[in-house]
């Protein structure tokens, strides 16, 4: 059962996409079963993370041919860290989001879990595979299956952002294509280890930098680096409110997920020295934090800015990923899960504001915290640790970011990590000031149902946090000793 | 030696447990009330029980985790720490039964919050005394200046928003440049131990220690209001009155200056300061510090503006204690930690009593209040007179020790500043006391109640007198200064 693990992962998300349209009688069917498979995957994945803590990676062959001939999948550190995440999160969110769901779909919730489960499931594909190609298509099934999720709730403004995705994102998936050609051409493989141990052995050539040009160019719009994140804030705001809560936390995580899979254990550092793509990466990240954060703070509806607030956070991630270090490296994934989980909570507690009252932006949340304290004290959690503040994960991942810029001397980039906190707080300050401080309606919102769901999501998140926060060190050094092996 | 003892993080955590159970008893004040009290007294009493150890020269000592490879993450309490620490936890006993008083006559809205967030910044002011390493001490830092945030903020009204925006800006951009100085000091020593004595001693780079050091003080100096780091001090006046008094008088900017007395004597050292000369900069800034607000306190009006300006001037005193690299103005700087916290404490007391009876505010408008309100106006001549240094109050001793400092590290302006300030000390407060006693038939229907409101001020006044004068309560506190003094000094050896 050992040697299955990774396709068990993939399989235990994947079946009830299948299962879905054989029990249509039964209403919550759907619901239910990708709950189950979610949480199978993510026992998998919490399994996976002890057998790697015991230093067993997980390699699995498809139809048993060896690595550079067949496709190979594998969970090594860094693969089941994000895997854990994935599943975790999207089970959460599913499992809270069902309300939204039921109300937004009008036509039936069938098509919404089949796709969100396929697009999880492609997810997890990602994360997993070693193979370029491979990564690929699960890169488009990702990206077709999200197209669909945003433009589920049938608005006008939806289909027009998902519209502006499939543009843009073909666009992406095209030039990352075309660079594994490339790639493809200059070292007669795909399979990632492979790659790795061929690209150290020739010498530097045009032909592998165009390639690492062009996937570096189709990743960062497929992340939403600033300035390819025009697809990126309506797709977030306008799509359904399940749905916006299930792809902002996890799809540009996983994007950057590939990015360093790509530009960190394939492309090894010696290599890398060779093709000086990352330091061209620094200016954009940079641009992508200040703009990301201007832009936050000048939108009044709370998802947009909760968007731009990502365009921000890829842009951080992205410069400290820049200084090629093992501590700056946790840091981003220590940053990559933060910043996911307290996305998570805050679009749930988006949905949930417009869904029991209506509110969307900036003035309709005056008095928030009298009308729903809980919420509005989870929404107060989760936004301190996207601002860095201890003792929220936020705070150690922005600790270990910097820490990682001044360990490879860049001074002003570690100012720069520092001061996107005091931006991030900017923005989220307007309107926790507004949600607290201001005067405004006191009538509190209907009693919550029995089993108040999104609230639970919320609150986990906010707890998660803090766990995080306490847990951090730990991370760190699991990190050194079992994701930076090579 | 060093003793490992779990109270420490008992003591600290005792208040945040409590912050959860105000939240969820928010319904039944009587209850949210037991709460904070209790958690108040317990909690001094876990600190006042590490007493001996510190006395016989122990540092009681809780790991909490390891931040990098070998780096760890402590909880310390040596005689520094432990004193701002007594002052924090006694402090709150009194300021919890003076804020039922205050908050219940005025009718405040939001108490929960208000007792929920009050409960966490002793946490975190705990957190900050006992702090073992710069990461701890900042994780502290940072909280407390989120967790007071909602308490100046507190009224709601236009004015305490934006008063909150200043403070807010001001405390996380230096809370970002702490964070930069402090992952700094790692990468160039490999250390972030509060060291007795300093431990930059083998940096040779002379302007990255420059730098090093104005990144912390800036870091420290928002929350110390040093020029012109200052500004937000008198707006956050706007909150109510318990909370300038606790917070803005000891808490939040005494650990501003007790970063300072950290990072001057644990970090740098004195050694390092002088070499350098950046002692004698500190000195500068902080002397202009102590006379500038000393003359603004003059022109305001408004008493707790004023009293907020006379703030800013006495926690320079502090600073420039501790930029003299010399034991014995350290040791007035750390008694005058606690002291200056009494008597503002009795001052600000004082102050919000009356502004709960009268809603005056101003100082033009308490013509004969001192006869309608005799206990309060004691409380604020003791305070007043102390905190102008007279003998046999406790301002005196420390201002003393000071001065000595001042003589004898040769700094004859040092001397001057604090010998001239402790003149305008008396030209801004004795007139509010003059004022109180003069004869006037205004508010001749002012009532002197509930006890809550005046019983903490004398205590207060009370505990300024016990500390002048009384020998034995002298050499308590003296004590523990010199034991932190000469940690810094002498390698920990009194």
């Amino acid at each position: 059962m050992v040697r299955q693990l990774p396709v068990l992962l993939f399989l235990s998300a994947f079946t009830p996409v299948f299962l879905i349209p054989f029990v249509l009688r039964w209403k919550r069917a759907p619901y239910l079963l990708s709950c189950a498979g979610l949480l199978l995957s993510a026992c998998f994945s919490v399994y996976a993370l002890v057998l790697i803590s015991h230093g067993h990676t997980q390699h699995y062959y498809f139809g048993g041919w060896a690595a550079p001939y067949g496709i190979e999948w594998r969970l090594d550190g860094l693969s089941a860290l994000i895997a854990t995440l994935v599943s975790t999160v999207s089970f959460f969110v599913i499992l809270g989001t069902s309300g939204f769901v039921q109300k937004e779909m009008r036509k039936g919730t069938v098509p919404y879990y089949m796709i969100a489960m396929l697009h999880i499931t492609s997810l997890l594909g990602i994360v997993m595979t070693a193979d370029l190609f491979n990564l690929f298509v699960f890169i488009e099934v990702a990206s077709l299956t999200g197209y669909a999720l945003i433009a589920a709730g049938g608005s006008k403004n939806g289909l027009m952002a998902s519209y502006r995705y499939v543009i843009l994102g073909t666009i992406g998936a095209s030039f990352y294509l075309l660079g594994v050609g490339y790639l493809y051409a200059a070292s007669g493989t795909l399979n990632m280890a492979d790659m790795t141990r061929i690209l150290t052995s020739i010498p530097p050539s045009k032909t592998v930098m165009m390639g690492l040009l062009l996937i570096l160019l189709g990743l960062c719009i497929k992340m939403g680096l600033f300035p390819f994140h025009s697809w990126l804030p309506n797709a977030y705001t306008f799509a359904p409110d399940g749905a916006s809560a299930l792809i902002a936390p996890l799809s540009t995580k996983v994007m950057i997920y590939a990015f360093i899979r790509i530009f960190g254990w394939i492309i090894q550092a010696p290599v890398l020295t060779d093709y000086p793509v990352i330091s061209s990466l620094r200016l954009l990240a940079i641009a992508a934090i200040l703009a990301g954060s201007v832009l936050a703070f000048k939108q009044d509806r709370l998802k947009k800015m909760l968007a731009y607030s990502s365009v921000s956070q890829i842009g951080l991630m992205m410069l400290a990923f820049s200084f090629q270090n093992p501590v700056a490296l946790t840091g981003v994934l220590l940053h990559m899960i933060c910043h996911s989980v307290s996305k998570a909570g805050l679009f749930v507690i988006a949905a949930t504001a417009h869904h029991r009252l209506g509110a969307e932006t900036l003035e309709q949340f005056e008095g928030f915290a009298k009308r729903m304290p809980a919420e509005a004290f989870f929404f107060c959690m989760a936004g301190l640790s996207l601002i860095g503040i201890p003792p929220f994960g936020g705070f150690f991942s922005k600790w270990y970011m910097v820490s990682g810029a001044l360990e490879s001397r860049h001074f002003v980039s570690a100012a720069i990590v520092i001061f996107s906190g005091l931006l991030t707080a900017l923005y989220i300050f307007r309107f926790l000031e507004k949600m607290f401080f201001a005067g405004g309606k006191t009538t509190p919102s209907g009693p919550r149902e029995v089993t108040d769901f999104p609230f639970l999501i919320s609150a986990l998140s906010a707890l998660g946090l803090l766990a995080l926060g306490i847990t951090a060190p730990l991370l760190f050094r699991w990190s050194l000793n079992h994701v930076l092996i090579n | 030696m060093e003793i490992v003892s779990v109270k420490p993080l008992l003591a600290l955590l005792i208040s945040a447990a409590a912050s959860v159970l105000i939240l969820f008893s928010g319904k039944r004040p009587n209850l949210r009330e037991f709460w904070t009290v209790t958690a108040a007294l317990v909690k001094t009493a876990l600190v006042l029980s590490l007493y001996p150890w510190i006395r016989s020269g122990h540092t009681v000592v809780w790991k909490l985790g390891e931040i990098f490879p070998d780096t760890g993450m402590f909880l310390r309490v040596d005689a520094l720490g432990f004193t701002f620490a007594a002052v924090a936890s006694a402090l709150w006993i009194l300021t919890s039964v003076y804020s039922i008083g205050y908050m219940r006559s005025l009718k405040e809205k939001d108490q929960t919050r208000y007792f929920f967030s009050f409960a966490l910044s002793l946490s975190a002011t705990l957190g900050i005394a006992f702090a073992g390493d710069l990461l701890t001490f900042f994780i502290f830092f940072e909280i407390l200046a989120v967790v007071t945030y909602p308490l100046v903020t507190h009224k709601q009204t236009d004015e305490a928003i934006k008063a909150g925006r200043k403070y807010l800006v001001y405390s996380l951009s230096a809370g970002g440049l702490l964070l930069l100085a402090i992952l700094w000091t790692y990468h160039a020593t490999g250390n972030l131990n509060f060291t007795p004595g300093g431990f930059l001693s083998g940096l040779k780079d002379s302007r990255m220690i420059f730098i090093i050091f104005f990144l912390f003080i800036y870091g420290c100096g928002v929350k110390a209001a040093l020029f012109p780091l200052h500004a937000w001090l008198p707006s956050a006046m706007v909150a109510p009155t318990p909370v300038s008094a606790l917070l803005h008088a000891v808490a939040v900017v005494k650990a501003g200056v007790f970063g300072i007395l950290r990072i001057t004597g644990f970090v740098f050292g004195p050694s390092v300061l002088k070499e350098t000369g950046l002692g004698d900069a500190l000195g500068m800034i902080a002397g202009f510090t102590i006379l500038g607000a000393s003359f603004m306190a003059l022109a305001q009006e408004n008493l707790k503006r004023r009293l907020a300006y006379s703030t800013i001037s006495q926690l320079s005193y502090i600073i420039l204690g501790s930029a003299l690299a010399s034991q014995t103005a350290y040791t007035g700087a750390v008694l005058h930690l606690g002291n200056h916290a009494m008597m503002k404490i009795a001052l600000f007391f004082a102050a919000g009593a009356i502004y709960c009876r009268t809603h005056c505010e101003n100082i033009s408008d308490l013509k004969g209040l001192g006869y309608r309100m005799p206990f309060t106006f004691t409380a604020f001549t003791i305070g007043a007179v102390g905190l102008s240094g007279f003998p046999l109050f406790s301002g005196f001793i420390s201002k003393w020790m000071l001065c000595m400092g001042a003589i004898d590290s040769h700094h004859g302006a040092a001397l001057a500043i604090y010998l001239s300030s402790a003149l305008l000390n008396l030209l801004y407060l004795l007139p509010i006391v003059i004022i109180g006693f003069s004869r006037s038939a205004k508010h001749e229907a002012v009532e002197e109640k509930p006890w809550t409101l005046w019983v903490p001020p004398i205590i207060a006044a009370a505990a300024v007198l016990a500390f002048g004068s009384v020998p034995a309560w002298i050499q308590i506190q003296k004590g523990l200064a010199d034991l932190a003094a000469a940690s810094v000094f002498m390698g920990g050896m009194p």
